[in-house]
């Protein structure tokens, strides 16, 4: 019931719709620094486990316990957005979805898909649960990665993985003519999702800049909870 | 033995498996004049190193028991423990710290803040020891000593500053600057035995004078006089510098790094020089003891030569006069011929021969004055035991023991063996809290217990060399623990009429779970249970506890609670009720849907990047979770918890997926509920062992 009832609240959900995106693609969440992508993304995370399905969290600048952190916090925030919630259940719950999602902490120029890889191929080989979804937080797009993303995209439609990447847009910069950021135009044909976080007034803005038909919708979330406000 | 406390140091050396401790070890002694020769760890000479005596040591390149011995330096007396570093033996370390004043952490300039090191950390911090760092090893390929010392920080929280910069790295390594002083110093002679110092080489002054004004800047913290000179402008002396950072790091609120390659004979007199200047003497130190005579009230205890006796027996050795007894002497002082008492037995014993320890070596002493550790012989005491003067009854706060995790069963070969085992065993046990071994009922074989295969291992190989015990080992076991989940009613009437007098007890009430080991609760009113038969409930309840009445593995986390029940007046008996007990136990505790609980362990896996995905996935196929992985330069860390049961042999495996360039370790996390497929095959297993009985 918990999960439901959490699954309902979560911003993630509300804004973007639970029909989650097809394995083997690509969206990212977009915004200068300090926003909060990597917030954003973990909601996003958590309420991919709260469905059941395993997560991998890749952060290129985060160490494992803040990984950790921000997923505890994520998870809090949830859960006071419903309201009363018996403790122990809440922790209950908590110790369940923990063990799902673990996180990978490399450095930007020793990130390997391959070991990724390895790593799936021996879940795939022992018929254990696979993930069904992998965060990759920290990539450079500034920087020429189409190497790295073709890697991914291998990864993403081999193992059946929709894979999620925080991308850092520049104050400075405008949109270019077809409504994107710089960063996510050159790739966009790559992406089959993507959300804009901007700041407005005391309230952040995400507007859905790649998604079908929701494209141009815009919601309100709070700063401090990512909940919508 | 000095009486100036000012000039005494009680210190430790601790850090992770291979880190080079007793490399370390051995060349303090070497620099102190306490031996005239220097052998390396797995010595190519044969003699390894000093600190390591017993001869299992020395062929695994391990150091096991914490040796403790003694030596001087500029005139000031410095004992030291050599701890080990493997974590199945940690309750050593657990031991050594508690008697200790200082500890120096040592860590690897490549490897850096390692699994081992975080957990010798958070026994530091319990017993609020104060350290410094040796950044060991910074002759080696990869050696990144600034690395090492923002890991302090990040992973361990310590308030880590720089006193040294190294004069080159790696193969380079030339000497150190250190930072107080301003001055360069190299180390020459055969064995680094002669200090020179020269000035900065022109190359360092910038870089030295930028880490001077860092560390300048992060020990002013600690000492109102340098902030003040700081902000006048005015010279600041080395005193100055040296006071604060005494101040900050006997509050435990900072970690001054000191760096060098013990292998190397690099840097190791400033080191002993820190050891002085920056690590407390035993009256800088607050040590509690609980007085039994006044409620348990905790007493401060002050290293006062003329007040009564308080000392620690903090571990014990088998030497070939008998056994060896260390022991750390808090107030008072131990001579020859006293009178003393064991505060646990109230025991008298009388002090025979005193000795300080030079590892192997010893030297006899005709007093331990307060505030230094030595070693007595012939007293008959276990490890942790309290020695006072008579007319106190003072005991030391007792040490965090572990309960062990993993049994293994045992048979002596020949009578022999037999009687050579038991003599083992018993010293062991004593030795050694973790260390547990009983006889199986059913099965009549001794049973160890212990913290890890290796530390059952490298008992049976013990009993072998030193005693002579051959013993044929049967296959490791998990302690299992059974447990219920939710509460359960039970109303049991235990009535027997076989001619004479007959049984009669009737016990009601629920088990519940609950958070501890076992509690029972009496609410019967009214009479209906007469008070003298409710201990005759407890205790059939409480045996029942031993064993699980379907697995038998030990019950824990239940509370009993009963409410009702009913006697005869001629046939009830205290076994009447005790049986009735058993009987209502055995019904609430199998509608109480019990599980069974296993032992997890936190496994910290360190390979190289290219195997990080194989390493993930062997964590994986043994129902593992894994909590992260980090990359740390060309090394990857992968933190887990795995279930004790799928560790066996696991070195093996973990050697052939990575060609060997990988190494775990592995230490005991919590208690959790077994998967139910897991379960019925523990039960299957369970049956047919049984049948095979």
């Amino acid at each position: 019931m918990l999960r439901k009832d959490l699954i309902q609240k979560s911003p993630v959900v509300q804004i973007i719709g639970n029909d989650y995106m097809e394995k083997g693609q690509f969206a990212a969440v977009i915004s200068r620094a300090g926003v909060g992508k990597t917030q954003f993304l973990v909601q996003i995370a958590i309420s991919w486990l709260l469905e059941g399905k395993k997560v991998i969290h890749i952060s290129l600048y985060d160490t494992i316990d803040k990984i950790n952190l921000r997923y505890k916090e994520g998870y809090t925030n949830l859960i006071d957005s419903v309201g009363y919630i018996d403790p122990q259940k809440a922790s209950r719950l908590w110790d369940d979805l923990a063990p799902c999602k673990f996180g990978i902490t490399c450095h930007e120029n020793t990130f390997s898909p391959k070991n990724i890889r390895d790593y799936l191929v021996s879940l795939r080989k022992n018929s254990l649960e696979m993930p069904s979804m992998i965060v990759v937080d920290g990539l450079d797009f500034d920087r020429d990665c189409s190497v790295v993303l073709d890697k991914l995209l291998e990864l993403a439609s081999e193992f059946s993985l929709a894979i999620w990447f925080s991308m850092k847009s520049h104050r400075e910069e405008a949109f270019t003519d077809k409504g994107f950021p710089i960063q996510l135009d050159k790739v966009q044909d790559r992406f089959a999702k993507a959300i804009y976080l901007q700041p407005k007034e005391d309230k952040i803005e995400v507007v859905i800049l790649k998604d079908g038909e929701k494209v141009n919708e815009r919601h309100l979330i709070e700063p401090a909870t990512m909940m919508l406000a | 033995m000095l009486k100036d406390l000012k000039r005494v140091r009680n210190i430790g050396i601790s850090a992770h498996i291979d880190s080079g401790k007793t490399t370390l070890t051995e060349r303090i002694l070497f620099y102190t004049n306490r031996i005239h020769q220097i052998h390396e760890v797995k010595g190519k000479d044969g003699a390894g190193a000093v600190m390591d005596s017993m001869e299992l040591e020395r062929e695994r390149g391990i150091t096991i028991a914490s040796a403790a011995t003694h030596c001087e330096w500029n005139k000031n007396d410095i004992n030291i423990i050599d701890t080990p570093g493997h974590v199945d033996f940690t309750v050593e370390v657990e031991r050594s710290l508690r008697v200790l004043d200082g500890v120096i952490l040592v860590l690897c300039s490549v490897s850096g803040v390692q699994s081992q090191s975080i957990t010798v950390d958070q026994q530091m911090k319990r017993y609020q020891v104060p350290c410094i760092a040796f950044v060991n090893k910074c002759d080696r390929s990869g050696a990144n000593p600034y690395r090492v010392a923002k890991q302090l920080r990040d992973k361990l929280g310590h308030n880590s500053v720089l006193m040294q910069i190294p004069i080159g790295l790696e193969d380079k390594l030339k000497g150190v600057v250190d930072l107080v002083s301003m001055k360069a110093l190299y180390f020459e002679g055969d064995n680094g035995e002669n200090v020179i110092v020269k000035e900065i080489p022109n190359e360092l002054k910038d870089e030295a004078a930028e880490k001077r004004e860092e560390m300048i800047d992060a020990v002013s913290m600690y000492s109102d006089e340098l902030t003040e000179a700081i902000l006048e402008e005015k010279e600041i002396t080395e005193a100055m510098v040296v006071d604060a950072i005494r101040r900050g790091t006997i509050a435990r609120e900072m970690t001054p790094v000191f760096l060098g390659s013990a292998y190397k004979n690099t840097a190791v007199q400033p080191l002993l020089d820190a050891v002085i200047k920056f690590l407390p003497a035993p009256i800088d130190i607050n040590n509690e003891a609980i007085d039994h005579d006044n409620n348990g009230e905790s007493v401060t205890l002050t290293s006062d030569f003329d007040k009564p006796t308080v000392a620690l027996a903090f571990k014990l050795e088998d030497g070939q006069y008998g056994q060896l007894t260390y022991i750390r002497v808090y107030q008072g002082g131990l001579k020859k011929g006293d009178t003393i008492i064991n505060s646990r037995d109230g025991k008298k014993v009388k002090v025979g021969r005193l000795i300080r320890m030079h590892a192997a070596e010893m030297e006899d002493i005709d007093e331990i004055p307060a505030g230094h550790i030595g070693a007595m012989f012939g007293i008959d005491c276990a490890s942790g035991d309290t020695f006072v003067s008579p007319g106190i009854n003072y005991s030391m706060i007792a040490m965090h023991v572990m309960e062990p995790v993993i049994s293994l069963s045992i048979n002596p070969v020949d009578n022999k063996s037999q009687i050579n085992m038991s003599k083992a065993l018993n010293r062991f046990t004593k030795e050694d809290p973790t260390f547990r071994t009983y006889v199986d009922k059913e099965t009549n074989e001794t049973i160890i217990q212990g913290m890890g295969e290796l530390h059952l291992e490298v008992y049976v190989e013990r009993m072998k060399r030193e005693y002579k015990a051959e013993v044929i080992t049967g296959q490791p076991r998990v302690a299992y623990r059974e447990t219920i989940t939710q509460k359960a009613e039970f109303n049991y009437t235990h009535k027997k009429q076989t001619g004479g007098a007959g049984q009669f007890g009737r016990v009601s009430g629920f088990v519940e779970p609950f958070d501890g080991e076992f509690e029972f609760v009496n609410k019967v009113t009214g009479g209906r249970i007469p008070t003298n038969y409710i201990p005759a409930c407890e205790k059939g309840f409480a045996g029942c506890m031993e064993k699980g009445p379907k697995l038998e593995f030990p019950i824990t986390g239940v509370r009993v609670t009963l409410m009702d029940g009913a006697y005869h007046a001629v046939d009830s008996s205290d076994m009447a009720f005790q049986a009735a007990a058993r009987g209502g136990f055995l019904e609430g505790y199998l509608k109480a849907k019990p599980v069974i609980h296993e032992p997890i362990m936190k496994v910290v896996i360190e390979t190289p990047n290219e195997f990080q995905g194989s390493c993930m996935g062997l964590i994986n196929q043994r129902r593992g979770i894994i909590l992260g992985s980090q990359e740390e330069g060309v090394m990857s860390v992968i933190e887990s918890q795995v279930p004790l049961s799928e560790m066996f042999g696991f070195s093996t495996i973990l050697r052939s997926a990575t060609q060997g360039k990988a190494q775990f370790t592995m230490e005991f996390s919590s208690y959790k509920q077994v998967p139910q497929s897991v379960a019925d095959a523990i039960i299957k297993a369970k049956e047919e062992d049984k049948k095979k009985k």
